[in-house]
Order: structure tokens, then sequence, then C-alpha cells
């Protein structure tokens, strides 16, 4: 499929008032790619991560899956650290989503990992007219990274976006296809 | 001309009297605290999530002002936000004063402008704010007419700047915002002052009565009335009616949103139906014979809903004509046969012809009514459920809570409610859903079959907090060992379960907090019951108190808990308040451990209140709906300037301790929300016990719902003292690896001195 200029988001409390549209990356490769070239990716994990079941796993576990493939800093948002405690996995950040948001819109922010700016921020999880607000913060005043919102609902105000995919197993599919196209660009 | 305003002051204010010296700002202009605003925003930064790319409000534009692009007129995208806060909270102040000018404008025609404002043997400081914002001590109506009528000459100014050409800077257009929250709040206790006098409200009682709240709690035998909106002035006429003519054990009065808390306070038999969010459902139901509409937050088709639902209709209030005949100058009798027989809806501005139209109307229709009462059974709603497939999810994709609505309905199509009565306690009641589905489902209705019917029982609105209350918890306050004051507030759009508020209400009561609420959110509150089957209400005691649940009442009433923190630095503290509002928000925001929490905001309203709140030095957390006005108020937290000046030495003195933290914050979920409405109640004048006390608050709520410890507590610990004992050796263990530094404790923190005022850092100090 080829990327296109979004339409219509699933929520319609997020349609784009504006001008200034998300790419839609309806390819997962692509979008591996995408993560593949980014210098300092950041991973904002919200708490539909933990409460969204995809075929018979949680979100939470492709969510993970993408950011070991690239080895990503993962800040979690609300209270999804304690299920990743659970997990054995403890994050690198729990700034909230708002606090998160607005640190990542000051270019000389040190990073999670003390490692400079972020370049590429990837949403997943977080509650859509939330995520939809914050992604607009970062589309007018942060424009030294770009944001991709690996999100089945699609937002309009990320640079890049998932289109709308109603039936869970594409979804499991492009999580899936994402996760195996981590690292092809690069080798 | 500042000669000529000055002497008006004098005379509006009658400096002459003695209670207290006039402090430096009496009537405050737009720009006399416009330093005090410019100093909170060096350390939270205004923060925008734009709704628009573009600006539309010229016939320059539209103008497109994504990446460095300015409008027609020079604006760029975050001055635009902030002029658009300006202009909503301009609407919220709006909404609140010309309440205020109504209710004080009627009383004053009934009982005269000499009325006298008695708060009763409890309340001596009866209006914290009037006093510190105008410098004026009111003690009549007309003088509550005053409060208004300065709110009013701020407002034409304010509104000013909004125009094209006119501000340009997003810190001045906060600056304004600000200037329209305080007005804002000087117009909510000028009108529950009066409200309180001139109907004789509760007021120096904490243990009001318990109401009963709930659709269920309507006896549908009976005539009912129900009045919507926000101003009590013809429900109590309607209650005067009654009472005059034997009919008050007759008839039904139920409200929905504040006039229902007002009215509860003015008939203890009247019951409150709900909040904003169960308008369009309970309409739909059939269950009024008459509604009455008064002003803000009515739903705007209530005409053709009661018109649907076969009851009458009469809208009382200026602000709210919808198109109606103006009756109010048409004899009774003919009104009343126009309703009846030609089903004629009515604009009536007179609230005691009003109120005889009503109650005679709705003792006629209530008997031809009865099988409009019936409400919708589990077989009749699988009926009309039968052509959902639950494959479309246009309604899913229409509901601005984003819930899963179609489950619901298609699951109601086999005669299973469960999903939809889960969704119904989740529900804004907005009826998108019913619109988009193709098959034209009335959703609403149906949740008939699926709502729980249950009552339940909320404390009715008390008012005023008591200045005995404060002289008992000022010093615990401002030492920090009770942990801090929470008022929520605010409508019940909320993100999670209704049952949300009744949750964060109880935990922070169970840590000794103080709990206040008041509005839609008192209501929410309410709407949840334990394993017993009683409310927070009936559990926990009324009392301004540690640990203690407190309704204040409507959304007027939000005033007595911002005047309780001026109160405590007046009161306790001994600080003048008279024209000082610099002196008291600075108090407030180092002293006064106070947060307020708007979880489910709607209205313009909320945000006027929540402005206005920050301005006073009190922090705000806002549920995720709130994102969507736009702006927060953040600090860089440990990278921040947390520069102050100790009061003892007049030095200054880098803190290194971000407290409060946020000024206005959206939170997610209601678990992260009461760890952030803990840590906004941390303040720098904390003693180490205190501090210790708020830090265990935190640690415990922090492991209970998010797991481990906190990862910025290296920002708040500044001696091993503060260290609660029971976290001892795991806090140590992670201050050591997180390269703790210890930090300085001061006994009199303030920012007075760290910018540019008329107020002496001598002030500060009594």
């Amino acid at each position: 499929m080829e990327s296109e200029t979004m339409v219509m988001p699933y929520y319609k409390v997020n349609v784009l008032t504006g001008t200034k549209a998300a790419k839609v990356i309806a390819d997962p490769a692509e979008g591996a790619a995408i993560i593949d070239r980014a210098k300092n990716p950041l991973y904002i994990f919200g708490p539909e991560v933990i409460a969204t079941p995809v075929g018979d796993k949680l979100l939470i576990d492709y969510a993970l899956k993408i950011a070991k493939a690239r080895d990503i800093p993962i800040c979690a948002t609300a209270h999804v650290k304690k299920k990743m405690l659970e997990q054995g996995v403890v994050p690198d950040s729990t700034y909230d989503i708002i606090e998160i948001i607005h640190f990542l819109k000051d270019k000389e922010w040190s990073g999670v990992r003390g490692k400079g700016y972020h370049d590429l921020v990837l949403f997943t999880g977080v509650r859509c007219d939330l995520a939809e607000r914050g992604l607009a913060t970062l589309k007018h005043f942060a424009p030294h990274l770009k944001t991709y919102a690996i999100c089945r609902r699609s937002h309009p105000n990320a640079d890049f976006a998932l289109p709308v995919i109603v039936k869970e197993e594409k979804w499991r599919d492009y999580l899936a296809g994402l996760i195996g196209a981590l690292g092809a660009f690069k080798s | 001309m500042q000669k000529m305003r000055d002497a008006e002051i004098k005379a509006i204010i009658r400096a002459e009297d003695a209670w207290e010296p006039v402090g430096p700002t009496p009537m405050p202009t737009l720009t006399e605290l416009r330093n005090w605003d410019f100093r909170l925003l060096n350390t939270y930064e205004p923060f925008y999530a734009p709704f628009c790319d573009l600006c539309c409000l010229c016939t320059y534009g539209k103008c497109d002002l994504t990446g460095n692009k300015k409008g027609a007129c020079g604006i760029d995208i975050a001055s635009q936000q902030a002029r658009w806060i300006l202009i909503c909270s301009l609407m919220g102040t709006a909404a609140h004063g010309a309440h205020g000018r109504h209710m004080i404008d009627h009383l004053i025609e009934k009982l005269g402008e000499d009325k006298k404002i008695d708060l009763g043997s409890q309340v001596n400081v009866e209006a914290p704010i009037i006093r510190t914002v105008m410098g004026l001590k009111p003690k009549t109506l007309g003088d509550l007419r005053k409060a208004i009528e300065y709110v009013e000459r701020e407002m034409i100014h304010l509104v000013s700047a909004t125009h094209m050409g006119q501000e340009g800077d997003y810190r001045d257009f906060e600056s304004k915002a600000f200037h329209a929250g305080m007005l804002d709040h000087v117009a909510l206790e000028a009108a529950d002052i009066a409200q309180i006098v001139g109907y004789g409200l509760p007021t120096s009682v904490a243990d009001t009565p318990l109401v009963d709240l709930g659709w269920g709690a309507i006896d549908r035998t009976k005539p009912t009335i129900v009045v919507v909106g926000h101003n009590a002035v013809t429900a109590n006429a309607i209650i005067d009616y009654l009472r005059s003519n034997d009919l008050y054990d007759q008839v039904e009065v139920g409200g929905l949103c504040c006039t229902a808390h007002d009215v509860t306070r003015y008939a203890g038999g009247a019951k409150v139906i709900g909040p904003l969010s169960r308008q369009r459902f309970f309409l739909k139901a059939g269950l009024a014979d008459v509604v009455v509409t008064d002003e803000q937050c009515v739903v705007t088709d209530i005409p053709q809903l009661a018109k649907a639902a076969g009851a009458a209709m009469i809208a009382c209030s200026d602000k709210i004509c919808y198109g109606l005949e103006n009756a109010s100058a048409r004899e009774t009798g003919e009104i009343l046969r126009a309703v009846l027989e030609e089903q004629k809806q009515f604009l009536i501005l007179d609230p005691e012809k009003a109120a005889e139209v009503i109650v005679r109307a709705a003792l006629e229709l209530a008997p031809k009514r009865r099988a409009q009462k019936q409400l919708v059974t589990k077989e009749e709603g699988a009926m009309l459920a039968a052509k959902c497939r639950g494959t479309c999810e246009e309604c899913n994709r229409v509901c601005p809570n984003l819930l899963p609505v179609s489950l619901g309905v298609s699951q109601a199509r086999h005669g299973n409610f469960a999903k939809l009565g889960e969704l119904f306690m989740r529900c804004h009641g907005c009826a998108k859903c019913e619109e988009a589905c193709v098959n034209h489902i009335p959703i609403l209705r149906l949740m008939q079959a699926a709502a729980t019917w249950e009552t339940y029982k909320m404390r009715s609105g008390r008012g005023p907090i008591h200045d005995v209350e404060i002289r008992k918890v000022g010093s615990p306050i401002v030492l920090g060992t009770i942990p801090g004051v929470v008022l929520f507030a605010g409508c019940s759009n909320f993100p999670g379960d209704i049952d949300d508020l009744a949750w964060l209400a109880e935990e922070l009561a169970r840590r000794k907090f103080i709990v206040t609420l008041s509005g839609c959110a008192a209501m929410a509150a309410a709407m949840s019951k334990d394993a017993e089957g009683k409310t927070i209400y009936e559990k926990y005691i009324p009392e301004f108190d540690a640990g203690c649940i407190v309704n204040v009442g409507s959304c007027v009433s939000n005033a007595h808990v911002v005047g309780a923190a001026i109160k405590i630095a007046n009161i306790f503290a001994g600080l003048p308040n008279r024209a000082n509002f610099e002196l008291m928000s600075d108090y407030i925001l180092n002293r006064v451990g106070a947060c307020g929490v708007v979880w489910g905001p709607y209205s313009q309203k909320a945000l006027a209140i929540g402005t206005g709140a920050v301005r006073w030095g009190i922090p705000i957390v806002l549920g995720p709906h709130g994102s969507k006005y736009r702006r927060l108020f953040m600090s860089k937290k440990e990278a921040g300037d947390w520069t102050v000046v100790d009061g003892r030495t007049r030095q200054l003195v880098d803190t290194a301790e971000p407290t409060p933290e946020h000024m206005m914050l959206v939170t997610e979920t209601k678990e992260r929300a009461l760890v952030t409405i803990i840590k906004q109640c941390f303040r720098r004048n904390d003693t180490p016990p205190g501090r210790a006390i708020k830090l265990n608050s935190y640690i415990s709520a922090y492991k209970q719902v998010i797991g481990g410890l906190p990862d910025d507590l290296q920002n708040f610990i500044r001696t091993e003292k503060e260290i609660p004992i029971v976290y001892k050796r795991e806090v140590l263990a992670y201050l050591k690896e997180a390269g703790w530094q210890p930090k300085p404790v001061l006994s009199l923190p303030t920012i007075i001195g760290t910018y540019e005022t008329k107020v002496p850092i001598e002030a500060t100090i009594k």
C-alpha cells in the first residue's frame, strides 16, 4: 500500500482542523524503516497497553518487542509501570504523558538516557483524545522531532500514523509486521 | 484620570472603614497584578495543545499558523491559543457574574439593598475573596452588587483585548485570563453569599442533611417538576408556591446540575436527579411533567426533548430564550391554557408567575401522562436493538468518551444488558451515538432498560467554611501535618467510571487529607456505594478537618474553598487581606497545601474557576478531557529555578525543590491522579515532620497504584529526618543511588522580593 495523507481518524473527536496532517504508514515495513533511521528514539507507553488484548496477548507484549528490537528507551505513563515491573522490565522513565511531552518540546533537554533530544517519538496505548492533543503540541512546538503514533485508531496530528484498522487480526498483523521488519533498514 | 479612579475606589470600598488598612491593590485593573502573573509564568510555563492549526476569527483569514507562520494580523500559534483561553475564561466568568447579577438584583428587589449579610455565629470573615481582591468588607446585599459591578467593569476591558489587533503576546493573554479567573471567584462569592442571605440557606452548620440523589429517587406517582441549570431563583419560587398552597408533599421537585444543589439547600424535600451528564437521559425517560430551565450548562435542545416526551416546558432566564414567546406580561390562566391545550412552551421571566404556571401545569398534566412515564423494559429494549449487528461501529466513532457503544447495543439485542449498563455509568449523555446510528436505534432510551435506578445519599451543600474550623486546622495545614486540602470541582464527563471521584475522595480522606467537593463533581461522588450500601457522605464526617469529606454546594460555592485558603493566611497567620492579593496568594502558594481537581471538566465556567485558582497559588489537576482546553501550566521540575526569599534572613535561597511542581496539568488515569494530587500538596513551608507525613502518603499511594518507589523522591526529601520511618532503609538506598543532596528547609519562604512588587518583604512576616 502506498502512503497517503490522512483523511479521517477512527474517533471523530480527533478529526483534523487544519493544514498539516500525518503521513499514513500503511505498510509496517515502511514504519520499521522510520524507526530504524532514528538516531535517538523514545517509546511512550500509555495505559491502554496494559488493558487491551491483541489476540491472545496484551498490547504491551508487542510494544515491548518493538522497544527491545531497537533498544528504544521506554517512558511508562499513567500506571503502566506496575505491569512492566511484574514482567521484569524497568521503564527508563515514568513521567506522565503531559510531563514527557512538555520535556520533549525542549530541544536542549537531555532525554531519558542523557543522550540529548529524541528525534523520533513513538506512541502506543495513550487514550486517543489525549494522545491527539499531545501530538498537536509536538507538531507545533517541537520541530526538532518526528512523531509516529502506533495506534490503530489513527492520529492526524502525528507526523506518521497508521490507517484506521478496525479488525483486530489486521492490527495484530501490523504489529507483527513492524516487529519483523525492524533492523532491515540498517542491515 | 488615576486620581479620579482612586477617589472612586475609596468611596466604593469605604476606605475609611477601619477593619484593616487598605493594601496595595484595591480593585485591581488589568495590569496591576501583571508582575505577579509573570512571576508565576516564569516558573510555570504555559503548555499549549492546539485544537486547530488555523485562526478563523476575522475576515483576514483563515490563517494557517503551523510552523513559524503568523496570521495576517501578526498573531502566532501560542498567542492564538492564549487568546482562546482568555475568551473561554471570560465566558465562564460572565456566566457566574451574570448569575450573581441576576440573583442579587432579584433579592434586592425583594428584600432591599440594605439587607444585612449575616453568615451566622461561625463565620465572621464573611467574604475573604471580595475583601482580598476589592478591599471591601461587604455588609449588605447592596455591597455585593458593588462586587458584581467591579467584575462587569473589568470584563469590558478583557473582552476588548481579544479583538483582532489588540493583545499580541501569549503571556499577557494568560495574565488577562488570570484576571478573568480571579473576577470569576469574586462573582462566585457574591452570588453564594447573596443566596445564603436572601433565601436563608444553611450557614455556620457543618452537619447539613443527607438528601436523595438519583433518577430512582423520583416518585413517579406524583406530579413531577424538573429544574435544570444553575440559578435557583425560579426553583425556590416553585418551592414557595408549593408551601403556600399546601402542595409541598404532593409534588416532586427534582434538579439536574447545580440548581439541584441550591434547591436542596433551600428545601430538604427536593431531590437531586443527577449531574449534567444525566440531563438528556432523564428527559428522554419522560418522568418530568414540567421541565424548567434557568441558566448555564443546560442542554440546548431541551424544548425538543420536552416536546418529544409530552412534557410542558418553561424557560426562565433571559440567557436562554430558545426562540420562545415571552409570556411574562400575560395572565397566568391564559398562559396555562396555552400550555395545556396547545402544548405551547413559554419564556417567563417573572419567577413567581412562572412558579404558579409550572406547578398548576404539573398538577394538570401528571394524571394524563401516566402512560408516558413507563420505562423501557428489557424485552422492549431487545426489540429496539434488534437491527444492530455490532459491526459498523459508527456509534463508537462519534462517542466523545471513546466508549464501545456498539458492543453494548449489540449485546442488548440478545437480551444481555450488562455491558450497556456499564457504559451508562461512563456515558456523557450527548446522544451523538443515536445521531450516528444507521439503524436509528434510540440508544439513550435503550439505556433505560440497562441503567441502575438506585438512589444515593448526598450531603446537601454547607456553604462557607467556619472560622473556628480554620483556627483548628490552620497550624497543621501550614506545618504540613495535615497533608493537604483538596477540592473536587467541575462537571461529570469523567474519562472512566463515574465512581472515579468517590474512589479518589476516599483514598485521600483515608490518608487524612481534608476533602471538599462542589457542583456536579459532588453529585458524581455520591453515585457509588460500598459493600454496606453507604456513600462517602454517609461514611465521613462533614467537617473541614483531617480525614473528613465536605460538600460545599453548587458551582458558586467553590468560592468557599478558595476563601478557606485565604482565611488560613488571614485568620490563622494574622496577615492582613484587605486589598492584598499578592500577599495572600504568596502565602497560599508557599504555605497552604491546597490542590483543586477538575476530573471531568466540560464548561467554560470550570476553566474560569481553575484559571482563577492558579492566580491564587492553588495548583489544579485535570482529567484527560482537560487537555481539550489546550493550555496547562508546567514547570521544568528539578531543572527549573526554585529560588525564593527566606523571609527571616531576607536572602535569596535556591531551594532546589520543585514545589508545587506544576500549576495545571492533565493526568490520564485515576491512579496517576491520586499520586499527583498528593504531590501537588507539598509546600516549601512544610516542616520536616509535616513533609515526612506527606511523603508517607506519596510513597504509600505510589506503591499501591503505580509500583515501586517514586523516581523523583530526591526532589522532595530535604533532610533525612523527612524520610518516613516505615520506608527508611529502602528510600536511603534509593537516594544514594540517585546522588541525593540535602536541601535547605525554610520556615518563611516567599516569592515576594523575587520580582518587582509594591508588597514589601516585611509584609510577609506578622
